[in-house]
């Protein structure tokens, strides 16, 4: 079991608020990715769950039992550091052991665990070796085996993947997927990472300022953001957005006016907006096309990132930096004047807090 | 395409202070362009450490050599050529004893009784002072309230002069000291307290721990706070018993700082000298003197002084420090090496 509700919990570090009323309930078995930007409170909120810091409010519960004033040892939890915590004085054996001895479990035992953890992460070949002679990936999977040693009812995960390099990054994405299959274990893993939270995590939590932003699956944020923030967060490269104001709404479509002038038709409900407002389109730059049809804007390049596969453009639509991502290969230079489509685009529409408004379509 | 490089805009304070530096630097271009064609670039390495090794050769190996040869001559003449060669005769008159447990049956009996006082003093002294530093250490690592001052107070001490230190103590400890002012007002009964040699000599041991436990409690503190605090977190999670915690995490991180303070105090210890002399003198009768008094009066201070005895037990002082820390260096590697293995 691995059933984890916190409600309305807060945080305080002396006078400073760093985590604002916290609603969340993870499911057994979830894979659940705090994301946020630094400085959002979401290590906080890891280190809450896991018992290093006490809320200031609020109720934390495992498997229905509150656990505010449990210590960490007793949660059933198990955590992965960013910088792994690994005894380095120790054998990579030693460091599984350690925590198991704690417990005075069985010699027996320990090793029996310590066998099947080692083979499931492919360290058995390190277990007499010491952390600091191993390389950054191996002591990451030392980390994790310590975790597993200890079965716990949920794996905390902070950072697991930030000391590695990119391609390592990559493959241990993948491995940290297939564990979580495997296991079928709830996880809670921190990351600033977007592309990491989207990869592995059935719900992503998007944190900001000590707030939750918006909780949903992976393909929920990224075609329902919430606001703008989520809307920026989730989704490489980011998010366009583009400030105008409504002129007039139809049962089903829209038009507004881009600063610059530029008309384009958007879908929304009728009556959503009042004319005159202020809004704020949100284009994904995958979505847009280099087309001069229905529904397109002009635009001048200011930089050509060729990366074989696919362009990054980076414009200037009246004074609003786009950003467009077109798949192979094109001849475009700085300078050029070109046009932007959006007839294919999913557009999201902003009101002027940021607030999501519902399209039509 | 123009390259956009940003015009450097350094600020006139800067660049004022640059002039005596490009002016020093212009000065000694050409020299050492000099020096450097007539010794090659392989030679350049020595020129710098010269005035270093010189310091070194004048002040430390020169006293050295001469010391050797001091302790091959006897007389009580002070000037090395004065002297006459005797050879060895020192160092067998130092280690001419019946039974080197009772300096009684020892020729140089004075010498034997320093010999026992240090060792007492030394394994007391270092014990204690390794206790009570990293327990001191260990205590202001902790969020206590006002850490710093606390910190000022335990190294507060190391700032003062030895014989300040002696001083302070012979005031509080003497017959009409502060601390039987204080017992006499309490209407307990007075102690000649540096008139006992029991008292004495715990009291050497006392006052060198107060006046040196604040540098060696720094050297551990920076050792404490160099362990990683998620170390900590990742035992915590684990349910790891504070005092587990202590000898299986902490301890052997803090290793290293642990044998550098071990090293330092046992020579300090076995050096032990001018703060003894203020308090005690030695006495009463020899019961605090100290090898390092020993040699200081026998070469210096007594009537019939004889430089060449004083310079073999100085020789002989300096060898045992040798190898008492080689060893400890020893023991620590070994540790490393057995870690690194298990």
């Amino acid at each position: 079991m691995g059933h984890i509700k916190l409600t309305n919990v807060t945080k305080s570090f002396g006078a400073v608020d760093v985590l604002h009323d916290i609603n969340l309930e993870i499911k057994d078995g979830e894979f659940v990715v705090f994301v946020g930007p630094s400085g959002c409170g979401k290590s906080t909120l890891l280190r809450m769950i896991a018992g290093l810091e006490k809320p200031t409010g609020g109720e934390l519960a495992i498997d229905g039992k509150v656990v505010n004033d449990v210590p960490a040892a007793d949660r059933g939890l198990a955590m992965v550091f960013q910088s792994y915590a690994l005894y380095p004085h120790m054998s990579v054996r030693q460091n599984l052991a350690f925590g198991l001895e704690n417990t005075r479990m069985p010699k027996v035992e320990i090793a029996e665990r310590i066998g099947e953890a080692a083979r499931m992460l492919e360290i058995e070949p390190y277990l007499e070796r010491r952390p600091g002679q191993l390389s950054g990936g191996q002591r990451q999977r030392v980390a994790i085996g310590r975790a597993i040693v200890r079965r716990p009812v949920a794996f905390l995960l902070d950072e697991p993947l930030s000391n590695l390099d990119a391609e390592l990054r990559g493959s241990t994405r993948a491995e940290l997927a297939a564990l979580h299959a495997r296991l079928s274990a709830t996880m809670i893993y921190v990351t600033h990472d977007q592309v990491e939270a989207m990869t592995l995590a059935d719900r992503i939590v998007v944190l900001r300022a000590g707030r939750i932003e918006q909780i949903g699956t992976p393909l929920e944020l990224y075609n329902r953001p919430a606001n703008r923030f989520v809307a920026g967060f989730i989704g490489s490269p980011h998010m366009n957005f583009l400030e105008g104001t409504l002129e007039a709404s139809g049962s089903d479509r829209a038009v507004a006016t881009l600063k610059g002038g530029h008309r384009l038709e958007v879908p929304m409900a009728g009556g959503a907006v009042a004319a005159g407002s202020p809004i704020t389109l949100g284009v994904r730059p995958q979505h847009i096309t280099l087309d001069a049809g229905e529904n397109s804007i002009p635009a001048k390049i200011r930089l050509v990132e060729a990366l074989g596969s696919e362009t990054v453009l980076h414009a200037d639509v009246a004074g609003q930096k786009v950003l467009v991502v077109a798949p192979g290969q094109h001849d475009l230079a700085p300078g050029a004047d070109i046009r932007l489509s959006l007839a294919a685009a999913p557009i999201h529409l902003f009101n002027d807090r940021g607030l999501r408004l519902e399209r039509a379509v | 395409m123009k390259a956009n490089v940003p015009r450097r805009s350094g600020s006139g304070l800067g660049e004022a202070a640059m002039v005596p530096v490009r002016l020093v630097m212009g000065a000694v271009d050409a020299p050492l362009r000099w020096v450097q064609r007539r010794l090659g670039i392989g030679g350049m390495a020595t020129f710098f450490l010269l005035p270093n090794m010189l310091i070194f050769g004048i002040f430390v190996l020169l006293p050295f050599f001469i010391n050797f040869a001091y302790s091959m001559t006897g007389g009580t003449a002070l000037f090395l050529p004065d002297r006459t060669f005797v050879g060895t005769e020192q160092y067998a008159r130092l280690f001419d004893c019946v039974n080197y447990a009772d300096p009684n049956s020892c020729t140089e009996d004075t010498f034997w009784t320093a010999v026992g006082n240090t060792a007492w003093f030394v394994l007391l002294q270092v014990s204690l002072m390794i206790l009570f530093s990293l327990v001191t250490a260990l205590i202001l690592n902790r969020d206590l309230m006002a850490r710093s001052f606390w910190r000022a107070v335990f190294f507060f001490p190391v700032l003062l002069s030895p014989v300040v230190v002696g001083l302070i103590w012979k005031w509080i400890l003497q017959r009409q000291g502060l601390l039987n002012f204080g017992l006499y007002s309490l209407g307990l009964e007075p102690h000649t307290w540096l008139n006992d040699r029991n008292w004495s000599f715990a009291a050497t041991v006392g006052v060198s721990i107060w006046a040196h436990m604040g540098f060696y409690t720094l050297i551990l503190l920076a050792g404490l706070q160099a362990i990683p605090k998620d170390l900590y977190e990742a035992a915590e999670m684990d349910g790891t018993r504070p005092a587990r915690a202590f000898w299986r995490i902490t301890l052997p991180l803090l290793m290293p700082n642990l044998l550098v303070v071990v090293v330092l105090v046992l020579i300090r210890a076995v050096q032990i000298f001018d703060e003894v002399y203020v308090l005690t003198g030695g006495g009463p009768g020899t019961s605090t003197l100290y090898l390092t008094q020993y040699i200081y009066e026998t070469g210096f201070a007594t009537q019939l002084r004889n430089p060449g005895l004083a310079a073999a037990a100085s020789i002989l002082m300096g060898v045992v420090l040798v190898i008492l820390t080689l060893v400890q260096l020893g023991l620590g590697r070994k540790g490393e090496n057995k870690g690194a293995r298990k």
